[in-house]
């Protein structure tokens, strides 16, 4: 199987009254990593339910390889799903688990338990193969999932629903790290659903942020944090988030309360600034804000590094400093920036 | 504080729990064992006799009859309620408006007094007047519970399927209400058939709440006693008399205090045994 394509995609649940995803279009590229992002309730889980065909789209198609997938049962459509939480079928032993798929698609026993343990040894849980599960921990079983979950060798598919949620955190990195080099050993399509943007911008090659059923952006990690199509993107992906401010333009210049704050070749009128915390930098000249504070996080040549919290016309402002910064006043200047009308970047 | 001068005055909290249980559980039950061990003739007069009410019982062939008809009536009741309760409760649709209603009206039969029970399936089963006997005699069927011990089997087994499968139903609804859709999602994607769902998800899931209600209906059955009393008497002859009807006559009826009271010792202890046995073979595996 190739790409997987998803055309003006719309579906709305029964009873509901909205469209949980409206006129959705996404593609995800052979053997890619695809992470889908968003608050909850923005419609990924609706996504991958599309995409494993327990839900039927209400309008548009969904492609796998150019081939429209309408009503093809889920078990046929090669594709494969990592849970919240391990779903493994309870009373089996690890290996019953993995050669449960195989059996489904006709394989003989031998050759089934052949491949479970070829798989059991890409995840590093071979000696765990002929306990119950009962007796593995959260870890092992999500493991054991994924093992499931790749263990037909023609599934190019794999969805994966935030897959870390249940896993201890000081185990989730390396969950991360195996499901990485499965990916590249195996050449598996794999998409990622999340709400952590360091998750999904770790994981995957493309991004796409999702908000109220629909797609914002989607580019690489570096593009939805440098170039965020939409205000929300970019308040919704980095830490913190990117800063706005109203702004007006006028002549090539973007004036705030009357203050030049940068030239621009956008058209005039009102518009809002915004920027990362890292493009703009504190001195004796620019835009007055007032200093509440300085949260540091790191100590780089012996001076302390960290986010120093502004305001603006009662609005948070947060930029990159290095060396501690004491509350008072301060002038902003910025060194990049981008602006924003109704939302969507215009330059 | 040195060990010997332990605080021991949280025993008196213990204390009313202590009494409930003994005028509830070990009293009556000892007064039990001490009947049993005497010859009573009246209020005044009484012997010793030691194991020998225990002997008779346990050659008294009356009391095998009893024995065997109960173990092959619960067997019977719980091999039609249990799969039949997993297989109503599947059907029950989940988030419905019409869930709550159907739920209810499966808790009506288990509201019902037991003596309600009986004289409803009395009549309902005459085979003059009873809804059913009347239509399976309709249907040119010889049917009659009161002279045919068949048919009186046949009546008792729907009484108590009528009225207790509904058990098992509730508790494998609630129990399959708590499996997660992922399971069936991962099953669906796995290419698993109905059955396979069936066997691999939701039997492991209902597991637990499969083995409460086993025992539930194992322990209720073997003490079946007012049902059968109302419907058919025991009989015809002495075809539907189990082993708490047969007690009962024996102490009530005959007024035998010292063999009914050896015989409710073994009664309990059977009881017992075969709880523990299904507890230790079964629950105890798991762990």
């Amino acid at each position: 199987m190739a790409s997987i394509e998803l055309d003006r995609v719309s579906f709305q649940y029964r009873g509901a009254r909205g469209e949980a995803i409206q006129n959705l279009s996404l593609q995800v590229e052979d053997k890619g990593t695809h992470a889908l992002l968003g608050a909850s309730g923005a419609g990924k889980t609706t996504v991958l339910n599309l995409l494993s065909g327990l839900l039927q789209p209400s309008s548009g198609s969904i492609l796998f390889g150019g081939r429209d997938v309408a009503g093809v049962p889920s078990g046929e459509r090669q594709v494969a799903q990592v849970f919240q939480f391990p779903v493994l079928y309870p009373r089996m032993t690890v290996q019953e688990n993995l050669m449960f798929p195989l059996g489904n698609a006709g394989w003989k026993k031998a050759d089934a338990a052949a491949r479970a343990f070829e798989i059991a040894r890409e995840l590093g849980i071979e000696n765990t193969l002929s306990s119950g599960v009962g007796a593995l921990t959260v870890f092992e079983r999500q493991l054991v999932a994924i093992g499931r979950a790749l263990v037909r060798p023609d599934v190019a598919l794999v969805l994966l629903d935030e897959p870390l949620t249940a896993v201890q955190p000081e185990l989730k990195w390396r969950l991360r790290r195996v499901l990485h080099k499965v990916q590249s050993d195996l050449g598996v399509t794999m998409i990622y659903v999340t709400h952590d943007q360091t998750e999904a911008l770790t994981f995957a090659r493309a991004v796409s942020v999702m908000q109220g059923g629909r797609i914002l952006q989607t580019g690489s990690p570096r593009d939805v944090y440098d170039l965020p199509d939409h205000q929300y993107v970019g308040f919704f992906i980095g830490s913190p988030g990117m800063n706005f401010l109203d702004a007006e333009v006028r002549h090539g210049r973007v004036r705030i309360d009357g203050i030049d704050v940068a030239t621009t070749t956008a058209t005039d009128g009102l518009c809002v600034v915004g920027f990362r915390a890292d493009w703009a930098t504190l001195g004796a000249d620019g835009l007055p804000v007032q200093v509440l504070g300085f949260r540091p996080d790191a100590v780089q040549n012996d001076l302390p590094v960290g986010v120093v919290v502004l305001e603006r016309d009662q609005r948070k402002v947060h930029v990159r400093a290095q060396g501690r910064v004491e509350p008072g006043s301060a002038w902003l200047r910025l060194e990049r920036h981008l602006l924003f009308r109704e939302g969507c970047r215009v330059a | 504080m040195s060990p010997e001068q332990k605080n021991n005055r949280a025993w008196l909290a213990v204390l009313p729990v202590v009494l409930i249980v003994a005028f509830s559980g070990v009293v009556p039950l000892m007064t039990v064992v001490n009947y049993s061990v005497q010859d009573i003739l009246d209020v005044h007069t009484r012997f010793f006799v030691g194991f020998d009410w225990y002997r008779d019982a346990l050659r008294d062939e009356r009391l095998h009859g009893a024995f065997l008809r109960q173990l092959g009536f619960s067997a019977t009741v719980l091999l039609i309620e249990v799969p039949l309760g997993i297989l109503v409760a599947r059907c029950i649709p989940r988030d419905k408006h019409s869930t709550p209603l159907l739920l209810v009206l499966f808790a009506i039969p288990l509201l019902v007094p037991l003596n309600v029970v009986g004289t409803i399936w009395q009549i309902f089963a005459r085979g003059d007047i009873g809804l059913l006997g009347a239509a399976i005699n309709g249907l040119g069927i010889e049917f009659n519970y009161t002279q045919v011990p068949l048919h009186a089997w046949i009546t008792l087994v729907l009484m108590d399927v009528w009225h207790w499968t509904s058990l098992v139903v509730l508790l494998a609804f609630a129990g399959l209400s708590a499996i997660p859709p992922a399971y069936y999602q991962a099953a669906a994607l796995d290419g698993a058939s109905r059955w396979q769902m069936f066997r691999h998800v939701e039997l492991p899931h209902l597991r637990s709440v499969l083995l409460i209600a086993v025992l539930l209906r194992l322990m209720d059955s073997l003490m079946i006693y007012t049902e059968p009393l109302v419907l058919t008497g025991g009989g015809p002859g002495n075809t539907t008399t189990f082993l708490s009807q047969y007690l009962a006559t024996m102490a009530v009826g005959q007024f035998d205090l010292g063999p009914a009271a050896a015989f409710s010792v073994i009664y309990f202890l059977m009881i017992l045994l075969l709880c523990w046995l299904f507890h230790t073979m079964v629950v105890s595996r798991d762990q």
